[in-house]
């Protein structure tokens, strides 16, 4: 008995080679793949049908005699074929398999057939139970051992003698279950596989698509901010103006604006919004349209950036500030008059080459409502250059995270003095181009230069 | 120079001190946002930043810990910084944000409860 046991078992361990096999190969059809996805035809059906009929062929046919009963795994396709396909699929299945296991013949033939029809039948309603769904591993396995302990009963009920299905059933009801189980695990793990790893591709492809949506979002947002960006600078005689910022992702910070006043008086603005990103770019919003509307109405510098920081200051939540540097030019008198308010000193280049700053002379604007601001004026003269920059020019970092240094701007600045606003800016942006290299650079960079004289 | 931010967290006496390392930028402040938030809704009042090992500070390492000062404030708190680097104190400098903390030039002093440097 025990050397038959052992055959019998790597009998068994063939079969399940070969499942593992099938199993791989028709789940990898378009056809399993489209009933998983619930799409249902009369050709995928009918094609599932064939597929799991010959599996259940082979399973009467790989069967090894155990006292004149084959110990066999039939109802295994029928089985998957309904937990796939629902009940006219297991059906199908099941009625090839059990017309083959007609022709084989034996005392148990009939209960045998039967019992794989029924099979096939009764996991298509659990895949109906299911939502149509293949079910878990756990329900596919229980399936299988409840629908092979029937077909036990249904050969204990049908086939006569009563004594010799006794033994029958003692002897293979074991094995018998265990291994329709098996296969039946082998298939689920693999089905259920697949419906993970489409499930990960569809999460993938929605992410994409999601981030495609997003990145067209920014650029629209890009051109937003944009467009509050003075669209062409005046033009001023006697002097010469530059301008530009880059932002270092698709919106920034940074801004600069060029107003003109009553009288003749022309505004520059230049200031750096906190952080970066959407909310940065949002705050940028926020202050220059703040800005704009606040130098309109008010005729003095400190003023002005007065009432912007009391507004401001107000809708800054989580410590959003801006640091700003205003300044109103007289072209006729040739005097500035500026606020900073927090913002990296602007160099003023005398033509001479004597340099200086314009240092604070207030808080960033939205940390406190009700700060106070002064304002100091200078007298221009021709040949004088002025510059107004964010940190990303003087903090642009090289490969080893040197800064490109406010000594070195101030050198660049002081040796351009006898060139136009538009070449100082380009020599600037060079300079620092130069420095970086192919360091990424993560602060938005911006500059505004003006030029007495051409 | 790194290029990461540690935040450290020790209790001297009842005062919690965070410690931050390296440099707080844009991508780095938010970790020492996340403890700073959670000292502040923990019920801690009185926070001392060390800042004798920080390298570099960005306008969102600036934001952060105003966003923190104005928290305590409203609250009743207060926020000391201690030992700030000279790069450091330019920063704090340029923004005005000198005259907006309590500045203390070791932390020492910050835990003494003089009055600020």
């Amino acid at each position: 008995m025990i050397p038959e046991l052992i055959t019998a078992f790597i009998v068994l361990f063939q079969m399940m080679c070969v499942v593992v096999v099938f199993a791989y190969l028709v789940t990898r059809t378009r056809f399993y793949s489209e009933i998983l996805e619930g799409i249902f035809s009369w050709k995928n059906q009918l094609i599932l049908i064939l597929i799991f009929g010959i599996i259940s062929i082979y399973g009467s046919e790989s069967g090894i005699v155990i006292l004149g009963a084959p110990l066999n795994i039939r109802d295994l396709g029928p089985m998957v074929a309904g937990f796939v396909g629902g009940p006219l699929v297991g059906l199908g299945a099941g009625m090839i398999g059990a017309g083959y296991r007609m022709t084989m013949g034996g005392f148990s033939a009939i209960a045998c057939s039967f019992a794989t029809i029924l099979a096939g039948l009764l996991a298509g309603l659990i895949n109906l139970a299911n939502k149509r769904q293949f079910p878990g591993i756990v329900l596919a396995i229980s399936g299988a051992i409840l629908i092979e302990g029937l077909h036990m009963g249904l050969v204990l009920l049908i086939c006569r003698p009563l004594s010799q299905a006794v033994e029958l059933v003692s002897e293979v009801a074991f094995p018998m279950i265990a291994a329709n189980a098996a296969g039946m695990f082998i298939f689920a793990f693999i089905t259920l596989n697949l419906e993970n790893e489409k499930r990960t591709t569809r999460e993938r492809d929605r992410y994409q698509a999601e981030l495609q949506r997003k990145n067209a979002e920014l650029q629209i947002a890009r051109e937003i901010q944009e467009s509050f960006l003075p669209a062409s600078l005046p033009s001023l005689p006697g002097y010469s103006l530059a301008a530009e910022s880059r932002p270092a992702r698709e919106v920034g910070g940074d801004f600069y604006d060029v107003l003109a006043s009553p009288r003749g008086r022309v505004g520059l603005v230049i200031a750096d919004v906190s952080d970066k990103g959407v909310p940065a770019a949002l705050f940028m919003a926020l202050s220059t349209t703040v800005m704009r509307a606040s130098a309109a109405w008010h005729q003095r510098p400190r003023d002005a950036v007065s009432d912007a920081n009391a507004l401001i200051a107000r809708e800054s939540s989580s410590g959003m500030f801006v640091t700003l540097f205003f300044c109103l030019l007289d072209p006729g008198a040739g005097t500035l008059t500026y606020v900073n308010a927090g913002h990296n000193p602007p160099l003023l280049v005398r033509k001479n080459g004597e340099i200086s700053s314009l240092t604070l002379t207030g808080i960033a604007l939205g940390v406190e409502g009700g700060a106070l601001y002064e304002e100091r004026s200078v007298d221009l003269g021709a040949g004088d250059l002025l510059v107004l920059y964010t940190d990303g020019v003087t903090e642009a970092e090289d490969p080893s995270q040197k800064q490109f240094g406010e000594e070195r701007l101030a050198a660049l600045v002081r040796a351009q003095r006898s060139c136009t606003a538009g070449e100082v800016l380009a020599a600037i942006q060079a300079a620092v181009s130069a420095h970086t290299l192919t360091a990424p650079q993560y602060d938005d960079m911006t500059l505004v230069v003006l030029k007495v004289g051409s | 120079m790194s290029t990461n931010l540690q935040v450290a967290e020790q209790r001297r006496g009842d005062t919690p001190v965070l410690s931050l390392k390296g440099r707080m930028d844009a991508t780095t402040s938010p970790d020492a946002e996340v403890q700073l938030t959670r000292l502040i809704e923990g019920g801690d009042r009185h926070i001392v930043v060390d800042l004798s090992e920080l390298e570099y500070i960005s306008s969102a390492g600036l934001r952060v810990l105003l966003a923190g000062l104005k928290r305590l404030k409203q609250c009743g708190g207060a926020m000391k910084l201690a030992a700030l680097r000279p790069e450091i104190q330019k920063v704090f400098d340029i923004a005005g944000f000198n005259r907006l903390f309590a500045i203390y030039p070791t932390l020492e002093e910050a835990l003494g409860g003089g009055q600020a440097g």
